[in-house]
């Protein structure tokens, strides 16, 4: 595998976005909370005029979920279903090739990580666990499909 | 001399209009004869009409095209590609010759022999020709499309370029108003703002139209579908198409399309049953399918219907409790419609196996998910074993929504202006507002209204209804107006409201999202589900009714007592206490039925004692009714209507002589009489025991009286059993039989006669018309009321 992966930190761990899954970086001017959404909703927002779903990467995980608002952070723009996201994440740390196949993974990880894990992949920077946005999207109540 | 030459012309023109859709058909099919006819003729009269008139070109391009055209006829010529477009070119300079000639200009200048040649030599491969080429004399432009309807085709694409285009000429002129009302008066720009903006609405408007098609242009391809599956599937289903004029949005039909197919597939493979099984339920080995679409307003609606097995609602609340999607005391309380309705859960199917047509899995959710992202809904009916309707009721267009902008805490929310009736304060002082029974009302002129605080309804911060707040009164389109209390009311805007991710569409609080002029994000509210949240709409169906009941109970202040106030079938306005108030809902007046003085009627199958009725009288039509409970039986009292959910406090003062009432209390500043469910109980619930389900017999091999008249005796509350079966039937039917002839039926059973034919037949005294459908309900009737006397 030579695609580029995208290493952010989420709820203070490395992970990595196949790049394929994501369209962009960027930093969110504004931010419109969903009342009675799901609490990993942190909100709408837009991007050049397209409606955009915020979510809160570290929450979709199950994980505790990030301060209230954008608070600075970064969020990674994906398209599925021919809608919008835009994933909050703590950090983005750099999008580099991937040196290796995607490696399963050595043993289990915390069922958190585990329902969204694709696997390891080997970059410049590290060994990286890469996840799949698309399962990160649909919430920490869902199910993976395998 | 003029008269002939503006007859030529007009006949012409008509002749030319008549052909744009032949030439277009033609093009797709050169090889089509009746196509190849129709333009024959044509250059044939218009040859015919030159030779009056001293119009030598025309007669020389007419001429050429009739003889090209008769050597195709003649199939000595194959039509190719370079032959169809230089005919094309043909027709196109003779309506350019008529508009000249019209407009009385002089057509020798211009010079037409290449064309010809072209013709002449097309299907030896020549080049390219224009089609429509302008020709080189100097007639101009604007003549010559004058008074002629012309049509052009454009990509779709330009068409969405353009719409997107105005939608953001919309946001621009939302900007450029607040920028021009924060400056100072009299700068002189509110004129040419208002003529922008006026410009821009129609545009707009003509924009809008563009991308409406007929939705004929989706169904057209549903035959083919329908046949194609129906083959694969070993089923015979005859398609009906209705109302393909209807027109919509080109994006909404996109967005319909596969919703639509998934409903048929469904329809075709798990709804219609394969002929053999439908021989044997009785039916025509032909299953129908409809699909249908009407306009209403600003809303289309497009039903699915077909008389295949239905949908099973009890294996779907078995399959729903077994996979733990619905908890099974939650089951017990569903209606029949709300049980269709888990079809659209997801993962859950009635299909007994997987098939290659609809497969399993990915189902009705998704076509409901996709329904309502655009602002749609979804409704299914079904009688098991009968039929299955499916209906989508969807928004004309994806384009600009009017909306009223409402600030609740920090934070900003549009309402379609639409369902906006009013907006005002409540007077400071507060003499408007009644709180009763955990609700608030507020006087609006000569009604009440119920409010409720947005922020509550929609769990952000609460803020108690009071003097001076600000109230936007909403009328949805069925239902009482309800008031919203918000912090705020700012501004009226055109948005384009876009859908959003699923999972906020989830939440079924919001329509879409869309960005104000300042670029800020904001959702827009669907109001109806916000009244059903905020337990507003009291005709709203099932499942929020009853949620709304529920947290009406839990809201309850201590020393109150919840009733439901409705009105009773005399107009008096009555209560009863919440708890013993199983559900509310519609009965068929045929389900009702009276024996010995006591009413009962057929629900889900079940037969219940009826109270609430004066003695002896039967209503006609539907009417509403609330079934109780006591836990163990149910007695269901007809009512006129359901006014609201309220309550009371305090002693009830006697009320003397009146039945089954245990006093009167005051709600809302009226007496009401409060209803005592122990006298309703031990008077009425005690029959449950004996009343049974009266039984007709029904000839098991009269495919009529299966088919047509089964229905409506079930409906009428009897259990149907054909000849072959014992026990005693209350009624038997038979058709078309004199009297003395059913000899063969052992019971003693009374006997309703039907006949064919419209007029009396002699013979067969006191038989009724078959399709006289109140005669024969009535002779059931009197038929079990002679039996149980």
């Amino acid at each position: 595998m030579t695609d580029l992966v995208l290493i952010v930190e989420i709820a203070g761990e490395r992970a990595a976005f196949r790049a394929g899954d994501v369209q962009s970086v960027v930093e969110l001017e504004s931010l419109t909370p969903v009342p009675r959404a799901p609490a990993y909703v942190a909100g709408v927002s837009a991007l050049r005029s397209r409606p955009l779903t915020v979510i809160d990467a570290a929450a979709a995980l199950g994980l505790e979920p990030g301060k209230a608002g954008l608070g600075g952070r970064k969020a990674v723009i994906a398209e599925f279903d021919r809608f919008l996201y835009a994933l909050l994440v703590d950090g983005i740390e750099d999008a580099v090739p991937a040196t290796s196949e995607l490696l399963p993974l050595p043993g289990k990880l915390s069922a958190q990580w585990q329902r969204v894990a694709l696997g390891l992949a080997e970059t410049a920077a590290g060994a990286v666990l890469v996840i799949d946005a698309r399962m990160l999207l649909a919430g920490p109540e869902a199910r993976s499909a395998a | 001399m003029d008269e002939l030459l503006s007859d030529f012309v007009a006949e012409a023109r008509e002749m030319l209009a008549a052909l744009a859709g032949e030439i277009v058909a033609w093009e797709a099919d050169p090889s089509d004869r009746a196509r190849l006819d129709a333009i024959f003729r044509f250059f044939h009269t218009v040859k015919g009409n030159c030779g009056f008139f001293d119009f030598a070109q025309l007669e020389a391009l007419s001429h050429a095209a009739e003889d090209a055209l008769s050597e195709v006829r003649a199939a000595r010529r194959v039509p190719d590609a370079a032959f169809v477009n230089a005919v094309l070119a043909m027709i196109d300079r003779i309506a350019w010759m008529i508009e000249a000639i019209d407009s009385g200009e002089d057509i020798s200048t211009a010079d037409d022999a290449e064309l010809i040649a072209e013709l002449a030599g097309a299907s030896e491969g020549s080049g390219e020709i224009a089609v429509g080429a302008e020709p080189s004399g100097d007639v101009g432009f604007a003549n010559r499309s004058a008074g002629a309807l012309r049509s052009v085709r454009l990509p779709i694409e330009l068409l969405d370029r353009v719409m997107s285009g105005v939608s953001d000429m919309v946001l621009a002129r939302n900007e450029l108003a607040r920028r021009i009302g924060d400056l100072p008066e009299g700068v002189g720009l509110d004129g040419p703002f208002n003529r922008l903006s006026s410009i821009l609405a129609d545009v707009r408007d003509a924009i809008t139209r563009t991308r409406m098609q007929r939705i004929e242009t989706l169904f057209t391809g549903f035959p083919r579908l329908v046949r194609d599956l129906a083959g694969e599937l070993g089923k015979q289903v005859l398609v009906e198409i209705e109302g393909g004029d209807v027109e919509l949005d080109r994006e909404m039909i996109e967005i319909i399309r596969d919703p639509l197919v998934h409903i048929i597939r469904n329809s075709i493979d798990h709804g219609i049953e394969c002929p053999a099984d439908r021989r044997a339920a009785g039916k025509r080995e032909i299953g129908l399918l409809r699909i249908a679409a009407r306009q209403t307003g600003n809303q289309i609606q497009i039903a699915v219907s077909d008389d295949g097995r239905g949908i099973d609602g009890d294996a779907l609340v078995a399959k729903a409790v077994a996979s733990g999607t619905l908890g099974s005391d939650e089951a017990e309380r569903l209606t029949a419609a709300e049980k269709i309705l888990l079809v659209c859960e997801p993962g859950l199917s009635t299909a007994d196996k997987i098939t290659a047509v609809s497969g399993r899995g990915v189902g009705m959710d998704v076509v409901r998910a996709n329904i309502e992202r655009v602002g749609g809904n979804l409704a299914i009916h079904s009688t098991p074993g009968l039929d299955t309707r499916i209906m989508l009721s969807l928004p004309l267009t994806l384009s600009i929504v009017p909306a009223l902008t409402v600030q609740v805490g920090d934070q900003r929310f549009a309402i379609p202006r639409s369902y906006v009736e009013e907006i005002f304060h409540v007077d400071p002082a507060g003499a408007n507002l009644l709180r009763a029974g955990g609700r608030t009302f507020l006087k609006v002129r000569e009604g009440r209204v119920a409010c409720a605080d947005l922020g509550a309804t929609l769990g952000m911060a609460a803020s108690p209804i009071k003097g001076g707040r600000c109230m936007v009164l909403v009328r949805l389109t069925i239902g009482d107006p309800f008031a919203i209390a918000v912090d705020q009311a700012l501004d009226h805007h055109d948005l384009v409201v876009k859908p959003i991710a699923p999972v906020v569409m989830q939440t079924g609080l919001y329509v879409g999202t869309t960005q104000l002029e300042d670029g800020s994000p904001i959702l827009m509210l669907d109001m109806g589900a916000v009244g059903q949240i905020a337990g507003l709409t009291g005709e709203a169906e099932g499942r929020a009714r009853r949620t709304a009941r529920d947290e009406a109970v839990e809201d309850q202040a201590a020393g109150e007592v919840p009733v439901l106030l409705f009105i009773d079938l005399k107009g008096r306005r009555r209560a009863v206490r919440v708890g013993v108030v199983k559900r509310y809902e519609e009965v068929d007046a045929a389900a009702i039925g009276c024996e010995g003085g006591n009413a009962h009627v057929v629900i889900d199958g079940a037969i219940l004692p009826l109270a609430g009725l004066e003695a002896g009288e039967v209503p006609s039509g539907r009417i509403e009714v609330l079934r109780l409970e006591d836990g163990a039986s149910e007695v269901v009292f007809a009512i006129d209507r359901v006014i609201d959910s309220s309550a009371y406090s305090g002693a009830l003062t006697a009320a003397e002589g009146r039945d089954l009432v245990a006093g009167l209390t005051l709600i809302d500043g009226e007496a009401v009489e409060v209803l005592d469910p122990l006298a309703i109980f031990a008077r009425f619930g005690a029959q449950i025991a004996p009343a049974r389900q009266p039984v007709c017999r029904i000839p098991a091999q009269d495919a009529w009286m299966q088919d047509f008249l089964r229905p409506i005796v079930e409906g009428a509350g009897y259990l149907v059993i054909d000849e072959r079966a014992g026990g005693e039937a209350d009624v038997s039917i038979s058709l078309d039989q004199a009297d003395g002839e059913e000899g063969r039926l052992a019971d003693k059973a009374p006997i309703v006669r039907l006949r064919s034919t419209p007029q009396a037949d002699p013979g067969g005294e006191g038989s009724i018309y078959r399709y006289d459908r109140q005669a024969v309900l009535d002779a059931l009737k009197a038929a079990r009321m002679r039996r149980s006397a």
